[in-house]
């Protein structure tokens, strides 16, 4: 009897032990934004124009200086079924039009993009990506749009309004460009321009691939390559294109992503370049304004598989907390997201499985990415927008989905453990920009879907401690862009860039988990060192670089 | 250009054989066609040939020559009938049932030149003929016969890869029809929707097929390898497992479950099993990596042994590049600079050996 009870007893505590665990609350709501009409129209057409299938910009920045993110969103254009030349994709049609939402107090938004200026981003423009920073160092951020034809420097006038100094700042680029970045390669204070390039592709040169009755956008491959931009600013409100004199221009490639960080310390900004189906580039600053690429030698080109990766977007930011920044970037299927290490010394180590990733990815389509400590215990964890790059990529293969929910993925100890991201919605993901769109502490995400309105991952918050650094370079470039900030052990390098086609609040988070004061470090652009100490946790600072 | 070289012995024995034999002038024009044909004039050779053929209707000889002419210009359609009347003149004759089967097969009457084939023991075409002409089974075995002398033909290498999957094809095919509701039947029909990527629809038909027969080796493992291509590998993990379990000697098994794990980033795991597995079967390059991989940034010296193993056994595979990438990764961790710098030069010789087109 008394064995009977006994086993009886093990036998109901086995199966308290088995029973499921509830799952935690997902660390996102999918919240509406009210006032926010836009829709990505990237008019897909049966001739599977390559282009069609690449935009979705996002920008949060605060451009008119209220405290309060606004959203900037790049939208794509008209194509015609056949596209010909001289191509026009009828961007004087509002549905057509970039947007920018400004937030109210109240956390609803107000469309501001004709009394911004921002109408009408020029018929021959097929809209990809958007940069932001205040190039000029007057306080407020400008706008950078990348096309498929030529790109738009919007200077922000301080007035809520912006004008178009394309010409006069001499940035217009041409060809196809998408992902772009500010950030001041040679340190002298004034903002540079970086500004990757895809294919050489035209409409005369399109083509499909696939099956007759069945075409699809063809890879890559198909096409020529490209090669990459860097303008160098004279201080003057103009840009020199030093493509060719930095080196920068050497080596064509598939650049779609592009993110901005100094790896080895020397105290210059390097960058890398998310390449589609080739080799991976990291550009190595070599202080001098040049730059050498390195990204074989030093591990970052190719998966531990020593495969290439379909590159599509790249955060440069540090997931160990070992106060070197790492990389992250996204790809297509049959491969996993790409992790390389920084081990030091300038060198990487692709370290994809050890991260988790071989658990994580594999089977998706990844674009925009960010690494931020999105539930605050002091690792950044990651965020991916999804979706396969071939509309009817079902039809080759139905494991593949074009309409995909995010991947978000929390990060312990340096290994990442996927979550629930709030919203199981498939959509053509492709851009995502990530800031503290409510000023709670909590960083949120919004993202743009080809065919589809931006959606908003609210991060609901939670116990943790935080602190939001606002950086004010006096002697660096007033944004502080290409800072290194430490907190309570954590490193962020301060930039807007990162993501895909995207550009993020500028300001710097960091979860603090249980502790509620911290200390900061900050290494200047400008070589200036600053700490300070005993700095109450949960709280929006400005701190601003010292003289000397 | 095989054929070429044994046809041109032939023929300059068939010259000698048909100026002793032939009418004096058809022996003549049989030699001013020779001539013509030496010189590169193939339709004056192909006129002579078929005016000494006229003169000397019961003999094979012009007949044959006349064929090859044709067939030494490419006009295989124009060979056939004189080649198909020297065949009936000389049914025993090897060289004129190999030029026939030949002339057939090019022209896609693969049944048709079977027999000939055959006579002329031909067995690399016979084995093409037999794969057109739904005879993978027999095409197999004669391909294979082709191989074995002529190992670095990339054309019978080809064929043989197609017969075989024609071979297994049918098989599954019997299988479907005659055993549509067995643990076979559902595995065969598995099996063809994982080959033309219906994953889902595969993983079902797994999945019926172990709940029939869930002691049945093999299908644990194939229903693994279908979650392992669409990334789901804590269910590959799980069918590896139960593979593993029925199969305990079995070294793929091991080698799948160690692969699984290694992708969940469960290092010290998936180096038990990979580990497991070089010791079912030793030395298999594929594990060797793989366990190289696993033990890359937790112990650097045990890695660099088996991907220098690696090199050794593959030497300029593709796995051999990748073995030098994981061992500039070792060496670049260790500050070995120099070593991490000859193995990226590797990695690249073998890139460009490997990416080289076909001379």
């Amino acid at each position: 009897m008394i064995r009977i009870c006994l086993l009886s007893l093990l036998l109901s505590l086995s199966a308290i032990a088995q029973s499921p665990k509830p799952s935690p609350e997902p660390q996102f709501n999918l919240t509406p934004l009210h006032g926010v009409d836009f829709v990505l129209r990237n008019s897909p057409t049966s001739r599977k124009y390559l282009i069609e299938t690449m935009p979705g910009g996002v920008a949060l920045l605060d451009y008119n200086g209220d405290g309060l993110l606004d959203i900037f969103l790049v939208n794509a254009g008209h194509v015609t079924d056949p596209l010909l030349s001289p191509a026009n994709f009828d961007r004087h049609n509002p549905s057509y039009w970039n947007r920018l939402y400004r937030q109210n107090k109240d956390g609803t938004f107000t469309d501001v993009t004709v009394q911004a200026g921002l109408q009408n981003a020029g018929d021959t423009n097929y809209g990809m990506g958007v940069a932001v920073g205040d190039y000029d160092n007057d306080g407020f951020p400008d706008i950078y749009v990348t096309n498929f034809g030529r790109n738009i420097l919007y200077h922000n006038n301080g007035d809520g309004t912006f004008t178009d100094v394309t010409s006069k700042a001499g940035v217009g680029a041409g060809g196809w460009s998408t992902s772009a970045g500010f950030f001041d390669y040679d340190n002298d204070g004034h903002l540079d321009l970086f500004v990757t390039r895809y294919l050489d592709w035209t409409p005369e040169k399109s083509k499909t691939c696939g099956r007759i009755a069945e075409p699809m956008y063809c890879p890559p491959g198909e096409f020529g390559s490209a090669t990459s931009i860097l303008y160098h600013n004279r201080g003057d409100g103009t840009f020199e294109d030093v493509s060719a004199a930095s080196g920068i221009s050497a080596k064509p490639g598939h650049g779609l992503g592009v993110a901005f960080a100094d790896y080895d310390g020397d105290g210059f900004t390097d960058v890398f370049v998310a390449n589609d189906a080739v080799e991976q580039f990291l550009w190595h600053n070599n202080g001098n304004g040049t730059f050498t690429e390195v990204a074989l030698d030093s591990g970052a080109a190719l998966s531990s598989a020593g495969r290439k990766l379909s590159g599509m977007g790249v955060v440069f930011q540090d997931y160990d907390n070992d106060g070197l920044p790492d990389l992250i970037v996204t790809q297509l299927p049959h491969g996993l997201y790409g992790v390389f290490h920084n081990d030091g010394k300038g060198s990487f180590s692709a370290q994809e499985l050890e991260a988790g990733f071989g658990a994580l990815s594999g089977n998706s389509s990844g674009w925009g990415v960010g690494l931020e400590d999105f539930d605050n215990d002091g690792w950044k964890d990651v965020f991916i927008v999804q979706g396969h790059v071939f509309d009817n990529v079902n039809l080759y293969d139905n494991s593949l989905k074009y309409h995909e929910p995010p991947l978000f993925a929390l990060n312990r100890s340096g290994h990442f453990s996927k979550a629930d991201p709030g919203s199981d919605l498939p959509v053509a993901g492709r851009g995502a920009a990530f800031g503290d769109v409510n000023n709670d502490g909590w960083v949120d995400v919004i993202t743009a879907s080809l065919g589809e309105r931006p959606q908003f991952f609210s991060n609901r918050g939670g116990k943790s401690h935080w602190l939001t650094i606002t950086l004010r370079g006096k002697r660096s470039n007033r944004d502080g862009y290409g800072a290194r900030v430490q907190v309570n052990g954590q490193v962020r390098f301060a930039t807007a860039s990162g993501s895909y086609l995207s550009s993020n609040d500028k300001r710097l988070h960091f979860g603090l988990g249980s502790a509620d004061s911290c200390d900061v470090d900050i290494r200047w652009p400008s070589g200036i060192r600053q700490k300070l100490r005993g700095i109450k946790a949960d709280q929006f600072m400005t701190i601003e670089e010292l003289e000397q | 250009m095989i054929i070429q070289a044994i046809l041109l012995a032939y023929l300059l024995v068939q010259v000698q054989t048909a100026s002793g034999q032939s009418p004096s002038e058809a022996a003549k024009l049989l030699q001013s066609a020779t001539d013509a044909e030496t010189r590169g004039d193939l339709d004056q050779a192909i006129a002579d040939f078929r005016k000494a053929a006229e003169l000397t209707p019961s003999s094979p000889i012009a007949l044959l020559k006349l064929g090859d002419a044709y067939m030494r210009k490419h006009d295989y359609g124009a060979a056939i009938p004189p080649l198909k009347r020297a065949a009936e003149l000389s049914p025993d004759s090897q060289p004129v049932h190999q030029l026939l089967g030949y002339a057939l097969l090019s022209q896609g009457y693969a049944a048709e030149a079977i027999p000939h084939l055959e006579i002329a023991h031909e067995s690399g075409a016979l084995g093409i003929a037999q794969l057109q002409a739904d005879q993978p089974a027999e095409a197999v075995v004669n391909l294979r016969n082709a191989l074995a002398k002529s190992p670095d033909d990339p054309d019978l290498v080809y064929y043989l890869g197609r017969a075989a999957a024609a071979l297994s094809s049918e098989s599954n095919e019997r299988l479907l029809t005659r055993f549509p509701l067995t643990a076979r039947g559902h595995q065969a029909l598995g099996q063809s929707y994982y080959s033309t990527k219906m994953f889902s629809e595969a993983e079902e038909e797994y999945q019926k097929a172990i709940a029939l027969r869930p002691d049945l080796p093999g299908l644990h493992l194939e229903l693994g390898e279908i979650y392992a291509a669409i990334s789901q590998w804590t269910n590959a993990e799980e069918q590896f497992r139960h593979e593993s379990k029925l199969q305990p000697g079995n070294s793929e098994a091991a080698y799948r479950l160690g692969d699984a794990l290694l992708h969940q980033g469960k290092m010290k795991e998936a180096a038990e099993e990979l580990r497991r597995s070089d010791s079912l079967h030793p030395d298999m390059p594929e594990t060797l990596y793989a366990l190289g991989r696993a033990l890359v940034i937790s112990d650097p010296n045990g890695a660099e042994r088996l991907l220098d193993r690696v090199i050794a056994i593959e030497k300029q595979s593709p796995l051999a590049g990748q073995a030098y990438l994981q061992l500039a990764t070792s060496h670049r961790r260790q500050g070995k600079d120099k070593l991490a710098a000859h193995d990226i030069e590797e990695y690249k010789r073998i890139q460009s050996i490997t990416l080289k087109p076909e001379q």
